[in-house]
């Protein structure tokens, strides 16, 4: 008994069988794993065994640039959603995003508050989302001449200041939180073409739920919420993404997803998200 | 005893009453997924459903189980009250909590993220909280095996463990090594993350951290069935176990081959290089080593009790073979759903052939089959021989059990295997509703029908199962049976150190650990590989104004 107590001892048969046996199967695996299937590609030439080993750990050699010349790149916006672009929205200032917003209010009603439908309701718009939109009208990735001018007078910080002000104005979009309670009649078996879009989408021609980014329930990175916007300003960017007029969503879902959508559809949409005038007047002049 | 019996019957119960719920929320999914109509056709409640459904079955039913196996056997094999009884009601109470906090939080819709949390999804704080009580909790059980077993062992020198004991000791040891992965990823990742005090999230390094987790924890669900093949079968099958070596074996090697594998989950993500995927592969098949010793072990000790009892020629041990005993019924119904899905697992853990089936209703098919079949009928099987022994009031009818035993076997036969052929077909899994007006996803619709004929015959199987225990738990007392342990054929006078204790196999199974996961998670210290996390419920604003 005591004999096998040494446990870490080579002398004793049932260490030395269990180190044994681990060494075997790490030489056996190791071998197979970096010297015969990382050696064979199926477009190339089979590489050497240090090649092989640095394929096998997933720093092989096809991680280089290429070396042929590469096709200017054209993208639908510079933003990209990396840490340093989180930092800086999170970094805004809303006291100083106040001051900035004293120069939307013409357009934008007071506190982000829209009264005119052809003008986008800001106040409790996500961080992220108005920061993107400003810095694609200033470098001219979504293209309008007002928004493009203001935009170009604002800085980054400044962006992400009047970010921060417009998102926590209270009485416009709402939070995407307390939209998760199941309710019955948010599948494909719907039969009003609104709600069937936004909760089930339409599989067939590729489109996703419009409420898995958009809200009620869903949230992407640098979607917006859509209910209580002007129905007829979310009408009027689906027929611009449908025709290509408006190209800054970055993986061209939008545009995808518009182009396939029908007039009727996108009315429905409209009616679903949205406010009309009737409403908005009531709704949305501020006390 | 009479608090290793509470013990152990708290637990059977909790596991239990969540089994029910569980059950119910499985097979309105199956609806749902199915093109007949269902109640309450929400997608948003499809993955709450899939959330609560997998957190329950895969976290709360089984670790409450082994638990209170765990204290069972230890009483019972060691002939002695458990020790530490109190730290195992504190325990429980962690382990309770955590399971209530993640049921409402997933209830309320804040962790829509299924049981596997795969970031950058995140949910809310308070679902990982949860989930990090009840894995912490079951680590207070895990200690206590441990202790109890170092315990006996200063007080016998030189006998060998009984194997009971033994086994239930592989097993939380075997947690404790499985659960490691998830805890790290919960404390270093998620929970910082759904706290907000980080704002990236490395899902790779949480995804490989996980994986630890991910199937070391199938041998930790299957621990119990198989303690039951080796130290209950032979028992209730009138005969004796055919090696008590063999066991130990078996156990040892489960210990050891079951950690090093789990990046054969990872097949098809970026962030591994084929070469480390293939060794974990390779690993993968030496699981299979110990499960067909069991096979042999089993079968062996079967025909031992089958000949015993008047069975002749080949194969005619089988029919002499007690077959209205539930436990010998179980072990028979449970070997064929063994079969069938671990021939589909290979399919699963081959580098090159997973890509067929990779996140396809087959992969669904296979684990329902293994855990939800293989093993959890030796759950029930387990109930039944335990509840009469702890409250020393008999089953009402064995026929009955039996019948609640083959109504689930057929009913997991039903469901499954459809779902492995959709799976051939490309059929996803973890997808809310499919579009059967489309001609291709219609070809499938037949299939998924069949499957929740199959889904509601397991309903009934549940719904029978608590009433076969709650008539047992109110009826009069008269038994006072203890329970007894297989004997080997040859029962062991000593044994060598080396499998009569787990120092030497942590040891390699350490080193194992190191050459298989050393270099897949060392990678992410150099990587810059973080990316933005994103709350299922809300939006960045949040962040924003933080």
């Amino acid at each position: 008994m005591r004999r096998d107590r040494e446990t870490f001892k080579v002398h004793n048969p049932w260490p030395t069988i269990g180190w044994g046996m681990l060494a075997g199967v790490a030489a056996v695996s190791a071998v197979l794993g970096f010297g015969v299937l990382s050696r064979y590609q199926e477009n190339g030439p089979t590489l050497d065994l240090w090649n092989a080993i640095c394929r096998g750990l997933g720093i092989g050699a096809d991680t280089a640039p290429a070396a042929a010349a590469q096709p200017t790149l054209h993208t639908p916006s510079q933003i990209a959603w990396t840490p340093a672009t989180l930092d800086q929205i999170a970094s805004g200032n809303a006291e100083h995003g106040s001051a900035i917003a004293m120069n939307c209010a013409g357009c934008h009603g007071n506190g982000g508050l829209s009264v005119q439908t052809q003008f986008p309701t800001l106040a409790g718009m996500d961080t992220a989302v108005i920061y993107k939109q400003l810095d694609d009208y200033r470098s001219g990735k979504r293209v309008s001449q007002v928004m493009g001018a203001m935009a170009q007078a604002l800085s980054a910080q400044d962006s992400a200041d009047v970010a921060a002000y417009f998102a926590t104005q209270p009485g416009g979009l709402p939070a995407l939180s307390g939209y998760r309670i199941p309710k019955s009649g948010r599948s494909l078996r719907e039969s009003d073409p609104g709600k069937r879009l936004v909760y089930a989408g339409a599989p067939q021609r590729g489109i996703p739920p419009c409420s898995a980014c958009h809200g009620p329930g869903g949230f992407k990175l640098g979607a917006p919420a859509l209910q209580g916007q002007h129905a007829t300003y979310i009408e009027r960017q689906l027929g611009e993404f449908a025709q290509g007029r408006r190209a800054n969503d970055i993986f061209e879902q939008m545009r995808a997803i518009a182009k396939q959508l029908t007039e009727e559809e996108m009315r429905a949409l409209g009616a679903f998200y949205g406010i009309r005038d009737s409403q908005s007047a009531a709704a949305l002049t501020p006390p | 005893m009479q608090n290793t019996s509470r013990l152990a019957l708290y637990h059977y119960w909790v596991a239990f009453a969540t089994f029910l719920p569980a059950v119910v929320l499985g097979a309105w999914q199956m609806l749902m997924r199915s093109p007949l109509p269902a109640p309450l056709d929400d997608p948003s409640a499809y993955y709450v459903s899939v959330t609560l459904h997998g957190s329950v079955m895969a976290y709360v039913v089984t670790t409450f189980f082994a638990m209170g196996f765990g204290y069972a056997v230890t009483a019972t094999s060691l002939e002695r009250p458990i020790r530490g009884g109190a730290a195992a009601w504190i325990g429980f109470a962690i382990c309770l909590l955590g399971t209530a906090i993640v049921a409402v939080i997933v209830l309320a819709g804040r962790a829509s993220v299924l049981y596997t949390f795969y970031p950058p999804l995140l949910a809310s704080a308070w679902y990982y909280l949860g989930a990090l009580l009840l894995f912490g909790g079951s680590m207070i059980w895990v200690v206590l095996m441990i202790y109890n077993m170092a315990a006996w062992k200063r007080d016998n020198p030189g006998k060998p463990v009984p194997l009971p004991m033994f086994a239930i000791t592989a097993t939380a040891l075997l947690w404790a090594w499985s659960a490691s992965g998830t805890i790290i990823e919960l404390l270093g990742l998620l929970l910082p993350a759904a706290l907000g005090l980080t704002t990236q999230i490395d899902a790779g390094l949480a995804r490989t951290l996980f994986s630890v987790t991910l199937h070391s924890i199938v041998y930790f669900w299957l621990m119990p069935a198989y303690i039951a093949f080796y130290t209950l079968v032979p028992q209730a099958a009138g005969g004796r176990l055919y090696s008590d070596m063999m066991g130990r074996l078996t156990f040892i090697m489960f210990l050891v081959f079951s950690l090093p594998v789990g990046m054969h989950h990872l097949f098809a993500d970026p962030e591994h290089g084929a070469g480390l995927k293939f060794i974990q592969s390779f690993l993968t098949f030496f699981v299979a080593l110990p499960t067909l010793l069991t096979v042999f072990s089993i079968c062996a000790s079967l025909e031992i009790a089958g000949r015993a009892r008047g069975g002749r020629g080949l194969l005619g041990w089988i029919a002499g073979l007690p077959w209205k005993e539930p436990m010998v019924l179980a072990v028979g119904l449970s070997l064929v759903m063994l079969g069938l899905g671990g021939f589909g697992g290979l399919i699963n853990m081959s580098y090159a052939m997973n890509s067929m089936i990779h996140n396809t209703s087959w992969v669904t098919a296979h684990f329902h089959l293994i855990f939800g079949g293989a093993v959890v009928i030796m759950y029930f099987a387990i109930a039944y021989e335990m509840w009469p022994r702890i409250t020393g009031k008999p089953l009402r009818s064995k026929t009955l059990a039996c019948v609640q035993l083959w109504l689930w076997f057929v009913g997991m036969i039903v469901t499954t295997i459809p779902w492995h052929i959709t799976g051939l077909m490309g059929q996803p899994r973890r997808v809310a509703v499919f579009d059967y007006r489309d001609p291709f996803v219609a070809s499938m619709g037949p299939l998924v029908v069949v499957s929740v004929v199959g889904g509601v015959i397991m309903l009934i199987s549940a719904i029978m199962l608590i009433v076969i225990l709650v008539r047992s738990q109110l009826g009069e007392r008269r038994l006072e049976a203890p329970l007894r342990y297989a004997l080997a054929l040859n029962p062991p006078k000593t044994v060598p150190a080396s499998l009569n204790g787990f120092a030497l196999w942590n040891a390699v199974l350490a080193v194992l650990m190191l050459f298989a996961y050393g270099y897949p998670i060392g990678q992410f210290f150099v990587l810059k590989s973080k990316v933005p996390a994103y709350e299922v419920t809300r939006p960045s604003t949040v962040v924003g104004a933080r």
